[in-house]
């Protein structure tokens, strides 16, 4: 389902994936000193719109992945009510001789919204790029040594494997009749040999890709060359433009 | 046998994948954890917080060089990224600041000490580093004083519990399988046995 997504032919798709993540650590760092529930409204509104417009995820796939994340927002709301660092003047009603206020609930909301922003902005990179395409990226255009890159690549290669092997323990233990009770018994005796079994993997990987050549110098050529497009100016342009309007319709309307 | 300081490949794709291992398992974590704090609020989200420390832990544990566990935390989160978080920024944020929490632990000790209170000490100052950075990433001044406190505690004990000591036994019952004898911890374990023995 993700690669699907990922593989779409899509304009977001083609933006420079250490574009699109600079993208999400600068959007965290402007949110940092915003506590107007408006502001990361409108931004969690333009990102969705940026989601399913510019990226062509489903409507439906997007909410299925952000509703988990509404429980965690509301959880934002309602501490900032039962326990604020200031109580606010308006009291909306009292829960138990607790009084409710206004303001409490606007940082409450603006708090829970700004978790949801952070969410929506990270799923517009992870929907959106190619795990491959991401770490050639970090190569290529961040300097991350190729030992590195490739060293996780491998990794994520071998993700379905350790579900297969997570499996192959399970029937084993059945088999010699240990049951499903004890819970955190039960995660030693997944975890030890699935990490015996991972570690094992990597040292056959490693040695593998030596006896291949591979010596982690950078001047190793590439299959796929991930270079600068139109798109990324086209995204860097839109980007800008986000904040500054995002900055001035705080300054006109909500200060 | 000459150990040199920095890391090669063999190193680096073992640390990538324990990482991994810890990545999808972070992920069931996440699930878990956001499902936790939504139901007792970011005090209980703390519970956790401690399981995030537990990759550049194990990994500086079985390497034992410097820069493992800052590189060991970069790649759990990168592998996050790949397989496809939905926290990704946040992720990558939190995993440089913790890595660098508990690095800074074992930098004091110059790289020669990975005792049990070390461990748990990384751990604490790990789950700090990440206290510090989810404040403000998540707006924690807005909060009275007791949440923040309170969350401050959980978080460390969590660090102090899961982090170090549970690293600590998961590691130790691991070189006890021994893959780990190619790694400065498993040989300093075989090192022990063989003279034991004789």
């Amino acid at each position: 389902m993700l690669d699907a997504f990922q593989k779409k032919n899509c304009f977001l798709q083609k933006v420079n994936p250490a574009l699109k993540l600079g993208s999400v650590l600068v959007i965290i760092a402007v949110m940092i000193p915003i506590f107007d529930p408006w502001t990361p409204l409108l931004l969690f509104g333009v990102t969705l719109a940026m989601i399913v417009g510019l990226g062509g995820v489903s409507i439906r796939f997007l909410s299925l992945l952000l509703l988990p994340f509404l429980l965690f927002g509301f959880s934002f709301i309602w501490i900032q009510v039962v326990f604020p660092d200031e109580r606010g003047e308006t009291i909306l009603f009292t829960i138990a001789s607790m009084p409710v206020a206004l303001e409490n609930v606007f940082t409450g909301v603006s708090l829970g919204m700004r978790a949801l922003v952070f969410a929506s902005w990270s799923l517009l990179f992870v929907l959106t790029t190619e795990p491959t395409r991401f770490m050639l990226s970090l190569v290529q255009q961040c300097k991350l040594p190729p030992r590195f890159g490739y060293g996780m690549m491998a990794a994520y290669r071998f993700l379905p494997a350790f579900q297969q092997e997570l499996q192959q323990i399970r029937t084993a233990h059945r088999i010699r009749g240990l049951g499903e009770k004890r819970k955190l018994k039960q995660f030693k005796r997944y975890f030890i040999p699935l990490m015996a079994g991972a570690i094992r993997k990597a040292e056959r990987t490693a040695i593998a890709m030596e006896s291949k050549g591979f010596d982690g110098k950078r001047s190793r050529t590439f299959y796929q060359r991930i270079q600068w497009n139109r798109s990324d100016a086209v995204f860097a342009g839109m980007f800008v433009a986000l904040l500054v309007v995002l900055f001035y319709v705080r300054m006109e309307w909500f200060i | 046998m000459i150990t040199s300081r920095t890391l090669n490949l063999r190193e680096i794709v073992v640390m990538a994948f324990i990482s991994a291992v810890f990545g999808v398992l972070y992920l069931l974590w996440v699930f878990l954890n956001q499902v936790i704090t939504g139901v007792l609020g970011p005090v209980g989200g703390g519970i956790l917080a401690g399981s995030w420390i537990m990759a550049p832990i194990v990994c500086a544990l079985i390497i034992q060089k410097p820069g493992v566990a800052l590189i060991a935390e970069l790649i759990a989160a990168g592998t996050e990224v790949m397989v496809g978080s939905v926290n990704a920024g946040s992720v990558l944020i939190l995993g440089f600041t913790q890595g660098l929490g508990a690095e800074i632990i074992f930098a004091v000790f110059r790289y020669r000490s990975y005792k049990l209170p070390v461990l748990m000490l990384a751990g604490m100052a790990g789950t700090f580093a990440s206290f510090l950075t989810m404040y403000a990433m998540y707006g924690y001044s807005q909060y009275s004083s007791v949440v923040i406190w309170a969350m401050l505690g959980v978080m460390l004990l969590s660090g102090i519990i899961l982090g170090g000591w549970g690293s600590h036994y998961l590691t130790h019952s691991l070189v006890r399988t021994g893959v780990l004898h190619n790694f400065a911890l498993g040989k300093a374990e075989y090192q022990k046995r063989t003279e034991d023995s004789a």
